[in-house]
């Protein structure tokens, strides 16, 4: 045992070592990770997307087409910065990207709602960019009702109703929407708790994949394995391990830019989140490893994290939901631990369920972390006889000068 | 001067063949490349099927809800079979309590809870405010649009008739009530994408991005297999022949832009017409967009690979940036709500121009002109990356010139040991 907990130290200490030779590692396992980071806090603290540039098409320039363009200025989704003479200009303002949706107020507005004619206010949204579309849609609907009620109840209190039974009667029935069990969390926080662990798989793949292809790669691997005891399990480990810690770091700090920078409410142990980033880190371990098992070129099996890091945030789900893609796409999902993931840090840690109804998805993972044993021999013999090796034609630059030289001659 | 003129032409002879030269070896050194083969001719053509088969059902319709029901009545229940009736929302369980709608939700097998109160009908009756609470799901933005759209129009529609009832019980006429409660007609339009499609939305962006990310990568690979073929580590190879700068990146270029001109047939013409994503730009915008973009994607590619000191290097460093270019790029989180720096930063990455340039002609019908900015960003980083890229390789010829004049002056072995 204690020969086998050498060989550990000693291997990580070597891969250490290797680490800090080159600036590559430090790039690609601290700085571009934590600016990825720092990039999607950043990007999306302020919550919904706030006063969304519209336009206000005013053909009838009374006093009701002007209190009408001031309410929809007034709203908190919606900020009218243009008033278009035509329709034609709103739509090329809209396609310019100048304007997400316009609002047309029609000739005779005010009169026809004194005379009661039922005139038409039309109003269009940018549909194309689904998000800036849908809060306008959302918007204009709410807000040109309310004019609908304003109106209304302007004509009732004429009549001589008293103010509470109008409410109850312009409007008896009020949806009143929630969050469920997050009534405090907006959408654009929540993408980003998605959005942070999908940064981290992307680095923690490549880097594994790296570690140890480049060790097929530059024919050091018998060296790495010899360290090791011929033990390619202790070398893993030990080559792995710095990582482990580093990733398991990284993941807790999102979590806690989470936590602390944009307020997501935490209804969990610190238990909890320690063992779900380290599962996470150990299960796209493992998966890299197995890709590098199955393709121990570098070259490919780099490719095939890549395919793989990149598919993460279409089949996680959060984009487009996983019950409404096609069946085959819904199994695919299950082969992402951050897919898992998300279930656990929705259900437990957003919601504060109960530990049982996460279960399921902590036991998932541990299935990602036998993936490894699927090639272990297969990669230990590419070690050993570093037969996945790409040939390199050297140039010889001397050589290509010399002969050069004469042809100039 | 007839001897000024026949030299110039000649050395303009010796240049263009040179860059041919330069094009038809970087063209066969790609294709030869089985990884790089990969990244031009497959990734581009596997990614955006595969989006179109995972995003096929385009639209949520149909969200599993609980209601609870506590009001009891018929008023609640007219209230709940006409929430039925939008697509949206599929009423699948009718529970007693909050408590089993709950415990429903965190089994996962309804997406979003509607609490009818004890007083809804009693509420109507009295005259008062009746509240419906609405719970949604927010694991999907999709999902709660469904829920709070869905259920909110029904909301209001049922307010609408409750009171027109009320209108015509109060003894107007059916015109005299319905023009009471709506002084006027409320109509709401989508411009592009009326059926609010995921994957209307968001293929035609990722097609742009696919474009830039697989042309730097390539470049960056090929650069960096370069390196560790030529034994200096250089990132040009040791041959007089090719040593001019513009040479070197239009020749280089050339071979680039050929091979992503062919793939835009497939990518911007076959894969829409097959999916029926919106195809509104006509083939004039489509070249007015995509050769400044191509252009500036080869450059910036270009100058970003003297970062590239192996072959993998690429893949850690550059791939991790697709996430962040996505969200970026203005077709998810609106520009209008980016911080002043993200604006920057956006703004010197050709793919952000591109994938907004190419939803407004594709999606909203917008003209050149109406594309201009975007157009016109894209040509500024053509030539600002066509001058780093120059400097690039200028610096590297110059490099390598100086390691080869030693060459021919000193003893071999004291450049192996280089």
């Amino acid at each position: 045992m204690n020969t086998y907990i050498k060989a550990l130290i000693g291997v990580t200490g070597r891969e250490i070592n290797r680490m800090t030779s080159r600036p590559l590692y430090f790039l690609s396992v601290v700085i571009l990770p934590l600016l990825s980071l720092l990039f999607f806090v950043s990007l999306m603290k302020e919550g919904v997307p706030v006063k969304l540039p519209v336009a206000v098409v005013d053909y009838d320039h009374t006093a009701l087409s002007a209190k009408f363009r001031r309410t929809i200025d007034a709203t908190p989704g919606s900020s009218v910065v243009m008033t278009p003479a035509t329709e034609h200009e709103a739509l090329s303002e809209l396609r310019k990207g100048n304007i997400y949706g316009y609002v047309v107020l029609p000739h005779n507005l005010q009169a026809d709602i004194m005379n009661g004619t039922q005139p038409v206010v039309r109003f269009y949204y940018q549909n194309g960019l689904l998000i800036a579309g849908g809060l306008i849609q959302n918007d204009l609907t709410i807000t040109l009702h309310t004019l609908s009620a304003g109106v209304n109840k302007q004509k009732r209190e004429a009549m001589g109703q008293n103010e509470v039974s109008v409410y109850a009667e312009i409007q008896p029935v009020k949806p009143d929407a929630h969050l469920l069990f997050n009534p405090e969390t907006n959408y654009p926080v929540y993408v980003t708790s998605i959005m942070l662990p999908i940064m981290l798989q992307v680095f923690i793949l490549m880097i594994t994949v790296y570690s140890i292809g480049i060790e097929i790669k530059e024919r050091t691997s018998r060296e790495w394995l010899r360290k090791a005891g011929k033990s390619v399990f202790v070398a893993l480990t030990g080559k792995l391990l710095p990582y482990t810690v580093i990733f398991v770091i990284l993941s807790l700090f999102s979590n806690f830019l989470l936590f602390k920078a944009l307020m997501v409410p935490v209804n969990t142990g610190v238990v909890y989140l320690v063992l779900l980033s380290l599962l996470y880190v150990l299960a796209y371990q493992a998966i890299a490893v197995f890709f590098v098992g199955l393709l121990p070129m570098m070259r490919h099996s780099l490719n095939l994290a890549a395919f793989y890091g990149i598919l993460a945030l279409t089949l996680c789900g959060f984009s487009f939901p996983i019950e409404h893609m096609p069946e085959v796409f819904r199994l695919w999902a299950e082969a992402f631990p951050v897919r898992h993931y998300m279930h656990i840090f929705q259900s437990q840690i957003l919601a504060g369920f109960n530990f049982v109804y996460a279960a399921p998805s902590y036991l998932k993972f541990l299935l990602f972390l036998l993936l490894p044993f699927a090639i272990i021999f297969r990669l230990k013999s590419a070690l050993i006889y570093q037969n996945f090796i790409e040939q390199i034609k050297i140039t010889d630059a001397a050589e290509a000068a010399v002969s050069e030289k004469s042809l100039i001659q | 001067m007839k001897k000024i003129i026949s030299k110039t032409f000649k050395r303009f002879k010796s240049a263009v063949s040179n860059t041919a030269l330069i094009f038809q070896r970087e063209l066969l050194i790609l294709l030869s490349d089985l990884g790089v083969t990969i990244l031009l001719l497959i990734v581009p053509v596997v990614y955006p099927f595969l989006y179109s088969l995972i995003y096929y059902p385009e639209v949520v319709r149909d969200l599993p809800v609980a209601v609870v029901d506590l009001s009891r009545t018929a008023d609640s229940r007219a209230f709940i079979r006409k929430l039925n009736a939008t697509p949206d929302l599929d009423i699948r369980y009718e529970c007693i309590s909050m408590e089993e709608a709950a415990g429903k939700f965190r089994k996962r097998e309804n997406r979003g809870i509607i609490l009818i109160p004890e007083t809804y009908s009693s509420d109507l009756a009295l005259g008062r405010q009746a509240v419906v609470s609405l719970y949604a799901d927010m694991e999907f933005f999709l999902y709660y649009k469904a829920m709070v759209m869905g259920a909110g129009l029904v909301s209001i529609e049922e307010g609408n008739d409750i009171q027109v009832k009320r209108l015509l019980n109060a003894g107007l006429s059916e015109r005299q009530a319905e023009v009471f409660s709506n002084p006027f007609v409320i109509s709401g339009n989508a411009i592009a994408n009326p059926a609010g499609g995921f994957a209307s939305y968001g293929i035609p962006a990722a097609l742009m991005l696919i474009i830039q990310q697989t042309l730097v990568l390539a470049i960056g690979i090929m650069a960096g297999t370069a390196r560790e073929r030529h034994k200096l580590g250089t990132l040009i190879p040791c041959d007089l022949r090719r040593m001019g700068t513009f040479r070197m990146v239009l020749g280089k270029s050339a071979a680039y832009f050929l091979i992503y001109a062919l793939m835009c047939f497939y990518m911007l013409g076959a894969i829409p017409a097959w999916f029926g994503y919106p195809d509104q730009a006509g083939f004039s915008q489509l070249i007015a967009l995509m050769v400044p973009y191509l252009l500036s994607a080869i450059f910036f590619g270009l100058s970003l690979s003297v970062f590239f000191k192996n072959r993998e290097t690429p893949m850690l460093l550059y791939l991790f940036l697709s996430f962040p270019l996505l969200f970026l790029s203005g077709i998810i989180w609106p520009l209008s709500n980016m911080s002043p720096v993200w604006q920057v930063v956006r703004s010197i990455f050709p793919s952000s121009h591109a994938m907004l340039g190419y939803i407004k002609m594709n999606s909203l019908g917008a003209g050149i002109s109406e594309t201009g900015h975007e157009i016109a960003m894209l040509w500024i980083l053509t030539a600002f990356y066509f001058v780093t890229a120059c400097l690039v390789y200028k610096t590297q010829i110059t490099k390598v010139k100086k390691l080869v004049l030693n060459a021919g002056h000193q003893d071999n072995s004291l450049v192996t040991a280089l």
